[in-house]
């Protein structure tokens, strides 16, 4: 029996009002891109529907050399980045989790005084130019390399394999780094995709260090192209790109609609891995809200 | 002798362990080594010379500095205060859904902002606050309000800033706070509702007592991490007219240090803020633990 109550009704309209509040602006930016553009100046922040429709914002920005070449390179670093994440992270995580050795205190006490203690932005800069790394791919993904929060929970997941799976490994004769890879890699495969999809999104989102490092515009990743188009407002970034275009495509050039569609390309990425992340994300985040 | 004895039986450990040593020591421990910078001036060509608290002097007795330090205070003050709230209020909120598509609906699109780069969430947000048919300023035409340029004008910009990372972050922040809900014993709603409580009584006096440890423990947190107010956020959102009341410690040093070079007055305004910060996170991290046994690590 389920009575009518005020009280949740106006619940209901409260979340709703709150989801509108995410949506509409999330929304009103995908319509834009949709629109011709043409109409894209009949429309407010509230349209959340195209106004026409067409794919020729697309058709310019997948045109441009500069925004493919910056989509190739985020690809590249998400994924060279993420998976010398994943695989520094658990090989460290590994010693860390299983096994007593002298000075393991101390290697913990030092990482979290890093975990706590965050370096200049210049002597980090500084390093960079020292070690002849600026403007190379290498200074965005190496930096990085592992991150002590993410160590520190894959280490107690590790923690958490039972010993007799690697007791039997190791009467069978196996060393470390065969049951590293053999058995404790195969067994974390969840906790791996979750870190994996942490990392991921991370490296895709990262701007500030290609900013500041990368000053080849061929090497910048997609959100820094981005940044200098949409948020310092500079087109000739994004027409230098488009030189080779036709007539019509560039008769149809709207800057407020195509910086739409180049958020969206941005976010796309993400959207897509979005029911994983909810998946993982959540759950785990749930879980380790739970676990003290 | 039995400590090598032992070193040597676990050498294979140690050799895993090369990579993240190197990474951890070349990446993280040189970096804040050379943060004695901070008491040197810095040369191009040669060793640079030590200068004692020159840096630090100039730095405190600069307007400059001050004013930063002060727009850091404020900014971190109005986002606890005004954000800090919201997803105690959602998660309570939420909880009263049943579980469903509609609970599942609203979950998941409040998670989605946390996701997006502060780029993308800028050039939102610039599009949703434009004077001419922003969003905003849509639904304060049609309420007879005039149309305001929020980015560029003093008095509001550091309010885009609260607002802009409550949409980010009030849904994702719920998860804890959900977790916590979720533990409750069914049993206590079931007899409070044979009492005739209200939904408003039961969260009132169950569901908000109960998430309470939880409380206390993220607010301590957050203050650990007060000096940080935000440099994704402020340098996305930030522009000549509004620099002056949103410039913040993480952008000074930005600006002053990677813009104009000046690498050892730079590197003092940070070290200046790291020092600030682990003492707030340490005391925190002990505070927590006291009140709440739980630590920040």
């Amino acid at each position: 029996m389920r009575t009518f109550s005020v009280t949740k009704s106006i619940i209901q309209f409260v979340l709703f009002l709150f989801a509108l509040a995410i949506l509409i602006p999330l929304l009103n930016i995908l319509a834009m891109s949709l629109s011709d553009p043409a109409r894209v100046n009949e429309m407010s922040g509230l349209d959340v529907l195209p106004k026409g429709f067409s794919f020729i914002n697309f058709e310019i920005i997948f045109s441009n050399p500069l925004i493919i070449k910056s989509l190739l390179n985020s690809l590249f670093i998400t994924i060279t980045g993420t998976l010398l994440n994943l695989f520094l992270t658990a090989l460290t995580a590994y010693v860390l989790a299983r096994t007593e050795f002298v000075g393991k205190k101390l290697v913990l006490f030092v990482l979290i005084g890093i975990m706590v203690f965050e370096p200049s932005m210049i002597t980090e800069y500084l390093l960079m130019k020292d070690l002849g790394l600026l403007n190379s791919y290498a200074s965005v993904i190496l930096y990085k390399a592992i991150n002590v929060y993410y160590l520190f929970i894959l280490m107690r997941f590790f923690q958490e394999i039972p010993d007799s799976v690697l007791e039997a490994a190791r009467i069978d004769g196996a060393g470390h780094f065969r049951i590293f890879t053999r058995i404790v890699l195969p067994l974390s495969k969840p906790a791996l995709a979750t870190l994996a999809l942490f990392y991921g999104v991370y490296h895709w989102n990262e701007y500030f260090r290609a900013t500041i490092y990368i000053t080849d515009p061929n090497k910048w990743p997609l959100q820094v192209v981005l940044r200098q188009f949409v948020v310092s407002q500079d087109n000739k970034t994004m027409l230098q790109g488009i030189e080779g275009m036709t007539p019509e495509l560039l008769a149809s050039l709207d800057f407020g609609s195509l910086q739409s569609a180049t958020i969206v390309v941005a976010v796309i990425p993400m959207l897509l891995l979005y029911p994983l992340i909810l998946k993982y994300f959540t759950k785990g985040t749930m879980d380790g809200g739970e676990k003290e | 002798m039995k400590t090598l004895k032992r070193m040597r039986k676990d050498l294979i450990l140690y050799v895993m362990l090369v990579p993240g040593f190197i990474y951890f020591t070349i990446f993280h421990i040189i970096p804040i080594v050379n943060m004695k910078l901070a008491f040197q001036d810095y040369k191009i060509i040669g060793e640079n010379t030590w200068v004692g608290m020159k840096h630090f002097n100039t730095l405190f007795s600069s307007p400059a500095f001050q004013d930063v330090l002060l727009n850091t205070i404020i900014i971190s003050s109005m986002k606890i205060i005004f954000i800090f709230p919201i997803p105690i209020l959602l998660s309570l909120l939420i909880n009263e859904l049943r579980f469903g598509p509609y609970r599942k609906f609203i979950q998941s699109v409040s998670y989605l902002p946390h996701f997006l780069s502060w780029v993308v969430i800028a050039g939102i947000w610039i599009t949703l606050l434009n004077p001419a048919d922003g969003a905003i300023n849509v639904i304060r035409n049609f309420f007879n309000l005039p149309s305001l340029d929020f980015m560029t004008s003093k008095e509001h910009i550091r309010w885009v800033l609260v607002f802009s990372e409550m949409w980010r972050s009030a849904g994702w922040d719920t998860i804890l706070y959900i977790a916590a809900i979720l533990k409750i014993s069914p049993a206590l709603y079931e007899a409070a509702k044979m009492d005739g409580a209200s939904t408003f009584q039961q969260m009132r006096y169950i569901t908000l007592p109960a998430m309470m440890s939880t409380v206390i423990t993220v607010f301590i947190l957050n203050l650990g991490f007060f000096m940080n107010a935000g440099f994704d956020q402020v340098f996305n959102l930030m522009n000549d007219s509004v620099l002056s009341v949103i410039d913040i410690l993480d952008t000074y040093v930005y600006r002053i240090g990677l813009m104009n070079g000046q690498y050892a007055y730079a590197t003092a305004a940070s070290l200046f803020k790291g020092v600030i910060g682990l003492i707030l996170i340490l005391g925190t991290h002990f505070i927590s633990k006291k009140i709440t046994g739980k630590g920040v690590w």
